[in-house]
This record gives C-alpha cells, structure tokens and sequence, in this order.
C-alpha cells in the first residue's frame, strides 16, 4: 500500500512538471490565477520524514482529495525541527492553497515548552481547514517486569527510567507529567523516534516507555509489553482494558492531534473547499481503514474547535510543566 | 523460512530484478572506471535511488557495492590499473598472467572465485544474520556505544593511511556529527545562529562532498586522457587443472573473506589483502606469486566478494555499519524512512529478505554477464575520463539540492568537498571521517542514555558482559597495531623498497 | 616493470602482510606526484589542533553537565580534547611522513572546478539548471579537459538534454528549470 501511495505522489510530481514546463524558473507549479480551486496541482508539506504516522496520514489525505477534487496533492517531506521547517514553507506561500499542510498540534502545544522564543510556530500564522485524527499515547513496560499500574509504579522501590520519543514530544510530556505529579523517582532517556524506544524497551533496557498507540499495539497485543496507561481524556477503543491517567488519579491528559493548515489569509471558498475534499475522504471506507490499522482517533472538526483546543491545551501543558517544575528542553 | 522464500519473491518483481540489474551494471562499470568508488558512487546516486521503492532503491545501491568488486578485476588484470582498492593486490598475479597471455583465464577464474566467495557468505548471511537479530535486544545504549566505539577505532586503524591521522579524521567526525540541535535538550551546538545547521549537517551531503566532490576535484588534477592500451583477451574459461589450482584458494578466500567482512572497519579490501597473504604464506611454491600464480588471482577476488557481502550483516540486524559503503547504505535506509537494527528482520521482512536475496540474483547476473561484457568494459575504459568528469560532476551538484530542495545544502557539500580534496592532499583518508560521521550521534547519544540509566557511573559499561567484552576487543584492537609497530620496527631489516612502508599504513 | 623487481625480494619469515602493504604501496607510488614536505605534515596537525581547541571552547560553553546527567557540552569537549591530543602526537610523529602531495600547477585545475560549483550554486534558484550546466559542461571539457570544441558542444548538449530528461520525465523530481 507504500507503495502504491509513494507511486502515486510521483505521478502527482509528474504532472505538476508537465504542467509547469512553461513560463519562468519553476519547480512545480501552484494553480494560476482564476477559476475555481484547486486549478493546478497542490503541495502538501509534511513535517516528518517518509514513513511515520504524520508522512502516512499526509499521504493518505493527499490521495483522497486528489480522487475527490480532481487535481494532484503531492507530498513533500520537509522534515526536522518538529515540522517548523514544513510550518514555515507554509506560512510564506502565496494565501491561494497551493500550499497547504497537515500539522501536529505538538508543534504549537508541546514545542514552544522545549526551545527558545525566537523559534515557536504560532497557530496565528495559519488557518485551520479543520481537525484529522487524533493520535493517543499510551504507557508501557516490558512484561517482564511486575507493574500493572501507575501505582504499582510508585511501590517500585528504585529509580526508574523512561524512554521517550524525543525532546518536545507529547510522549515525553506525557512521561514526565505522570512521574513528576505521581511523585515517582524517575529518569528520562530520550531516544531519537519511536521504534528505537520501543526496542529499548522491549529489550528491557528502560523500565518504562511512552510511545504512540499505534507503536506500541502489536507487542501490547502479543504480550511482550504491558500497558499501564493511556493519556486520552477517555479509554480509547484500540486500549480498551487499559485505564485512563486519570482514572488512576492522575491529571494528565496529552494527546496528538493533526489538522489542515493553510496560509494565513487563504480566501474562504478555498478552504471550504478543501474542507468538503476531506470530509469526503473520511467517509471512504479506504480511510476508515487506514484510522483502525494506524490505531488513530477520528478527530474531524471544524477548523476553529481545532485553534480553541490548541489554546487551551497549550496553556494546560505550559501550566503543568511550571507547577511540577518540568524541564522539556533548553528553554524552558 | 517463508519469510526467506518470500524474500525470493520480492527480488523476482519485474521492477526490483530491474533495479538489481542496474546496480550490478553500475557497480561494475565504476569497477571498472579507475577514481569513483562504490561508495562515491552511492553517494552521489543516493538522492536520484531514494525517489524510487525502498526496496528497490537499497536492491540496487547493494548491487553497486558488490558489483564493483567484480568490475575491479577488469582493469587489474588487463591493464595493472586497479579499478578499486579491493583489487589492488589481483594485480601482481593477475597482471603477470595477462602478459603470459592468460588474461582471459584470470578473469575467469577471478569470476568464479568471486561467485562462490559471494555465494558462501550470502548462505552464511541467511543463516547468521536471523540468529544476530535475535541478541539484538540484549543490545542496551551501552552495548551499542561500546559497539559504535570499536567501529570508529577499527576503521581508523585497519584502512589505509596513517593511523594517528585516521584517528584525527575520525575525531573531527565525531565533532562535525555534533553540529545542530542536541537531541537530549535541544540547544544548539555549533551552528552559529543558522537556522540550516540547525538540524545538523545532513549525512548525505557531507558523504557527497567528502567522497563525491572530493574525488572529483581530486581527479581533475591528476593527469587526463593516458591513453590505456589493454591486454588481449582470449578464452576465459579456466582449464581443469587451473580450477583445481584455484579451488583451495577460494575456499579460504570465502571463510577469511566473510569473517573479515562482519568486523565493523574490516571489509572488502581488507579481505582481499589478508586472502592474498594467507595463499602466499600456505603456498608449497610461494615464489610464484607475483609472476602469475591463479591462487593469487583466486583468493583475494574471492575474500573481496565475500567480504563484501558479509559485511551486510552488522548494518542489517545491529545498525552499525561496517565500512564506507554500507554507511552510505545506512543513510540511504534512513532517508527512506527505515531505521536499520534489530528490529529491521521483524518489521521490514521484506526489505531484509528482498535485499539479502537480491544479493544471490545480483552475483548469479554477475557470473553471466561480467565475462561476454569485458569487451564492452575496456571499451568503456577508452572514454576519455574529460568526457565522465563534467557528468559526474553535475550528477552530484543537482542530486545534492533534490534531496531537500535546498541550494544551502550544494554549498555545504562544495565545502567538505574542497576540504575532502585538501586531505587526499596532506595525507588523510576521508573514509574514517565520514564513517565517524554516521556513527557519532549513535555514539554520542548512546552514551548518554547509558549514562543516565546507569546514573552517572560509567563502570556500567565494563560491568555489563555484552559491553564489557566489546570493550575488551576495544582496548585489545587499540594495543594490538602499538605491539606490531614496534615489534616490526625491531626487526625490519632496512631495504630501498620497505622505506615507503609508512605511506600506506 | 616493477613486477620483477618485488617479487625478487626476498620472501622471508617477516610478517607477509606489512610486506604486501608495502608492495602496494610501492605499486601506487608510481602513479603519485611527488610527495609534499614535512611543511605539509606540520600546517595540516596545526589545522587540526585549531580544530580540536575551538571545539573545546565552544563545548565548554554549551554546558558539560555531569556523567549523571550529562550537559550539551560534555560530548564535544571529550570528543574535541581527543582531537587535540592527536594533532599533537601528529606534530610530533608526522614530520617524516611522505604520504601528502605537493600541490603544482595542475592544482589550478579544481579551484576552476570548485568556482564552477559554485556558479552552478548560484545561478540554479535564479536561471534554472540548463543554462548554467551546459556552461559548466563547456568549461570543464574546453578548458579542463582539453576536448576539441566540436565534441565540446556535442557531449554538452547531450549531457544537459539527458539530465533533463532524466530529473524532470524520468525520476519526476522537481529541478528550477526555465525550458
């Protein structure tokens, strides 16, 4: 199925060349003026390299609004810094959505805790077309090991490590809210992604991990890890026996979400269109499948529900990092 | 086992058979074309291979790598001009026997030799590789620094060039991998306030400067269009007798070849080296070496593919690559997406497989072809190298800016190219400093992961028996070169011709 | 032919290996230019060493932490006060060695190389790739490579024609182009 959707962004590539093959230095090209969106072909950046779960759903919303609207969305990968490299080539595009974005809201919620003033991507910036999915984490220990619980967790009479997805990432956020509020001695060993964390820790080389649900199903389902944890606000339908931080006592609740951007000012027929695009490609049953084998949360709102949550999850998080003196990164 | 057999099917697609044809194709021609190296090659092709299916893409640039090990026989044999540093020695025996007439023989021989030397390790892969895998998880942060640590230092010590400035080459690596943002806070380090650092220095580009560019700029100064006069070829099929002449020897050539190549820093031109004095010091006849004896011809053509082969196993089930080309392999996994270690087998079955197997087709279509194309080849060898050069050149210069779209990053590989050129010029190998390169955050960011687990005690690392005994391998590879330098110095007798010695080790 | 010449050595009970290497050595030494002083030894350890000692500087300003918890810093200065020892060492061992070349006149020919890389550089966002490759085609077959200008032209064309219709039909990666 890579393969297919890897394919199909080249073809996509292949005719935004073949349509740009005129007039001046070009790359490829946006729509031109006039007439209805999308005109030409449309590039959604993509914040991540090729292969993690921000690549896929890119690539699988690209391929449902090229079927539904007719023209070419291809993905290009711009990776690094937590999608401010793919944020930024959005926000100084021409405002005509030739130029769009699926973002993670870790970028504007978690990233401005962990790194300095001058490099936060604000939500201001951009639209928002409307929310995608939402991506849960969940906590997890080798099933070697006795814990079942966040409390076992708190009997366990030695200092734990966790592993961590990165720095300024919701799993570490995640990780450290619950030892920091659950008052347990811990470590943080950051990891460069997920799959390294996950072999840590099947490895048993960490004690605990926080991963993405869809890291982490398959070795929960097999038995080699168990979970003791998720963050959601409610149990999720993938971790159905696996309790809530809160509902252990805990106030933690962070959680992944991706939604469309535009450039700021992008005019409003664009974006309803846009909108209408993806609605339509949730109800695909190609989708639907793509959430359930990803272990994704439909999250499909309206644009402004997506900037209210990430108002206040931003200032949710900020505020529990000060209160339990929590140190994300350089910054904060 | 279906996962295996699975494997076969992978590589049997239409458009993966294709890719591994065009590797084994390219690998041989650049074999063959003295300068460029496989693993220039790969780095210069890596942004052109990565817009294509995984698979596919890591199919082919596998097939470069043991492609040219076949390629460099050619011109070692025909024309005393070794194509790659693997075939340096294949000159001395396979050079005398194309002057005795017996090029076609060598070549054959060479050939077969480096079948089965593929052949064997490829099996031995198929077999060790899964059981490697399977430690893989007792491989914590520390084991894998002390792993990390060891391939820095073998790499420095056992290539070509001085030792002390391996090392320095390999140090400032690890310096140049710490540039950009520290993945355990964030700050920045080394970058100056510029946004492009600050996520590091981008793996394939410093490799495409370093090796790429490098070479490039370093070939233009040597002399152009030496007007190449090769040997005839005639009947490349062996006699019987010359077979079992040879058949020991490759025998050898295949174990030594694939022990060699597993070590991290050891591969296919070590093998090649070690084959040639192993034959030498075992021959009842040594006088013969170097005045046309086949073994000589057999066992390092053997080891080379042999090595070349088995040195897959440490990048596909650890994640450490073990020479120059398997890091350029390295970071073509990780520009697509896949991160090469213990849990590649599992999750990526047909990628490990698909790759593994191709490697049986590649060599298959290596036999067939590489003898009825030698004509074609030392056709190719009187192109003059002024026409290769600008291709080469502008290859590397738009390949570069595709990989991210940034015309920044063609400047920074001019950059590493100039200084690639400036230390082939003082004396330095640019290999151990790109490798450091891929190894130094790994390196780096294992420490301190064990570091923190261990809580600051750094005894965690001799402690823990994985570790511990790499380390031990560790200090033993550091002191065993000291002994050997003094030892030799003691007894080197001096000689007109031994004085250079310094100028290769 | 050399050939004679090293296999007439004597083949003794010494260590074949170092032999060998020297052997190849010697088979590479003659396609070698002329091997730079011990001036070339000495500015390439100082280089390095002024490597190593900025590195130094600069980690221990980034913080070096502790081992429990180590600091930005702590990594790079390690790393960098190796560099410096070795420079050293290097300094001290290195005079003798004759594995540098001594830069000639040929030298000239990659600075052109280089300043053609980086006018390529230059004028790709701005011109696009044709215009400027097929120029630096001309100047590395004219005036580097010494071709005639009829086959100049040809294999320029020829080269910018296949590389645009490699990058932008056959592997459909988007290059700045004006055609």
């Amino acid at each position: 199925m890579r393969k297919q959707t890897l394919s199909l962004a080249a073809v996509a590539t292949g005719a935004a060349l073949a349509l740009s093959a005129c007039g001046g230095v070009s790359t490829t090209t946006g729509g031109d003026d006039g007439g209805a969106y999308p005109s030409g072909s449309v590039e959604m950046y993509v914040g991540a390299d090729p292969g993690g779960s921000s690549d896929l759903i890119s690539r699988q919303i690209a391929g449902g609004l090229s079927d539904e609207l007719g023209e070419t969305f291809s993905v290009l990968n711009r990776s690094g810094s937590n999608g401010a490299l793919a944020a930024a080539e959005v926000q100084q595009a021409e405002p005509d959505g030739s130029i769009i974005s699926i973002q993670n809201a870790s970028l504007f919620a978690i990233t401005p805790l962990a790194v300095a003033e001058d490099e936060v991507t604000s939500i201001d910036d951009f639209d928002v077309v409307g929310g995608v999915s939402r991506d849960d984490y969940v906590l997890v220990t080798n099933s070697e090991n006795p814990w079942t619980s966040i409390d076992d967790l708190k009997g366990a009479g030695k200092k734990l490590t966790y592993g961590t997805t990165g720095v300024g990432t919701g799993a570490q956020l995640a990780c450290a809210l619950t030892y920091e509020s659950g008052d347990i001695d811990s470590e943080a060993v950051p990891f460069d992604g997920g799959a390294p964390a996950l072999t840590a820790l099947l490895g048993n080389q960490v004690d605990t991990a926080c991963l993405q649900t869809g890291e982490a199903i398959e070795n929960i389902e097999n038995g080699k890890l168990t979970a003791l944890s998720v963050y959601a606000p409610e149990r999720i339908d993938f971790l159905p026996d696996v309790p809530t931080a809160t509902e252990q006592g805990l106030d933690v609740e962070v959680y992944q979400y991706r939604f469309m951007t535009t450039p700021k000012g992008t005019p409003q027929d664009v974006k309803d269109t846009i909108w209408e695009g993806m609605q339509a490609t949730f109800e695909t049953e190609d989708y639907q499948a793509f959430n359930e084998q990803n272990s994704l949360t439909p999250l499909e709102v309206p644009g402004d529900e997506v900037v209210e949550m990430l108002e206040s999850d931003r200032e949710r998080y900020a505020s529990l990092v000060e209160e339990y003196g929590i140190d994300l990164g350089d910054a904060s | 086992m279906d996962a295996f057999l699975d494997g076969f099917s992978v590589v049997t697609q239409p458009g993966n058979l294709l890719y591994c044809l065009i590797g084994v194709l390219i690998g041989m021609l650049i074999g063959v074309l003295p300068g460029l190296g496989p693993a220039a090659t790969m780095a210069i092709l890596l942004p052109i291979v990565v817009t294509v299916d995984p698979v596919a893409a890591v199919i082919m640039l596998a097939g470069i790598y043991y492609g040219a090990q076949y390629g460099g026989t050619i011109t070692s044999v025909l024309l005393r001009l070794p194509g790659e540093a693997s075939s340096v020695v294949t000159v001395f025996d396979g050079f005398a026997l194309a002057k005795q007439g017996k090029a076609g023989t060598a070549l054959g021989i060479a050939a077969i030799g480096s079948f089965v030397g593929a052949t064997v390790s490829i099996v031995a892969l198929s077999l060790t590789a899964p059981i490697v895998a399977g430690w893989a998880l007792d491989f914590g942060p520390a084991e894998y620094a002390a792993l990390a640590l060891l391939g820095v230092l073998l790499i420095a010590t056992i290539g070509s060039g001085h030792p002390v400035k391996a090392l320095i080459a390999a140090s400032v690596g690890l310096l140049l991998a710490t540039v950009g943002r520290d993945s355990f806070n964030n700050s920045q380090r080394f970058t100056f306030d510029s946004l492009q650092l600050a996520d590091g220095l981008d793996f394939v580009v410093v490799a495409m400067g370093l090796f790429g560019v490098g070479e490039i700029l370093y070939n233009l100064e040597e002399r152009h269009g030496k007007v190449h006069v090769p040997a005839a070829v005639a009947n490349v099929w062996p006699s019987r007798t010359e077979l079992r002449q040879a058949a020991p020897a490759i025998g050898r050539g295949s174990a030594l070849g694939f022990f060699l190549g597993v070590l991290p820093g050891g591969g296919a031109v070590m093998a090649s080296l070690a084959a040639y004095a192993t034959e030498k010091r075992v021959s009842k006849t040594p006088e013969r070496f170097g005045r046309g004896a086949i073994e000589g011809v057999a066992a390092p053509e053997t080891a080379n593919n042999a090595a070349a082969t088995s040195s897959f196993i440490p990048l596909l089930t650890l994640g450490i690559p073990a020479n120059a080309s398997m890091g350029m392999l390295f970071a073509a996994l990780l520009v697509l997406g896949i991160t090469p270690g213990p849990q590649l087998l599992e999750e990526r079955p047909d990628l490990f497989w698909g790759v593994v197997n191709s490697m049986y087709i590649g060599n298959l279509l290596l036999l067939v072809l590489s003898l009825p194309l030698v004509g074609i080849f030392v056709r190719i060898l009187r192109v003059r190298p002024a026409i290769l050069a600008p291709i080469t050149a502008l290859i590397t210069i738009l390949g570069v800016y595709t990989i991210n779209n940034s015309v920044f990053d063609i400047f920074v590989m001019i950059v590493f190219g100039v200084l690639g050129y400036l230390m082939k010029k003082v004396g330095f190998e640019p290999g151990p400093m790109v490798l450091a390169f891929v190894l130094g955050a790994l390196l780096e960011n294992n420490v301190r992961r064990a570091l923190l687990i261990f809580e600051g005690d750094p005894t965690g690392f001799v402690t823990r028996p994985i570790s511990g005994t790499i380390l031990a391998l560790f200090v033993l590879a550091a002191v065993l070169p000291i002994v050997q330098a003094v030892r030799r110095r003691r007894t080197a007798t001096p000689h007109p011709n031994t004085q250079r010695e310094d100028s290769l080790r | 032919m050399s050939d004679e010449r090293t296999t007439a050595r004597r083949v003794g009970e010494g260590d074949i290996l170092a032999e060998l290497e020297a052997e190849v050595a010697h088979e590479l030494e003659e396609q070698r230019p002329p091997a730079g002083g011990p001036a070339y030894q000495v500015v390439a350890a100082l280089v390095t060493l002024g490597v190593g000692l900025a590195g130094a500087v600069l980690a221990q300003g980034y913080g070096l932490g502790s081992l429990a918890r180590p600091g930005p810093g702590l990594w790079p200065m390690v790393v960098s006060v190796v560099v410096v020892v070795l420079s050293l060492a290097l300094l001290l061992v290195g005079r003798g060695l004759t594995d540098s070349e001594r830069f000639s006149r040929a030298s000239a020919l990659p600075l052109v190389g280089v300043a053609t890389f980086v006018a390529l550089g230059l004028l790709i966002p701005t011109l696009g790739f044709e215009i400027p490759a097929f120029a630096l085609c001309v100047v590395w077959l004219r005036f580097l490579g010494g071709e005639s200008w009829r086959s100049t032209i040809a294999v320029s064309l020829g080269t910018v024609a296949a590389f645009y219709a490699l990058f932008l039909y056959g592997l459909r990666i988007p290059l700045p182009h004006l055609f």
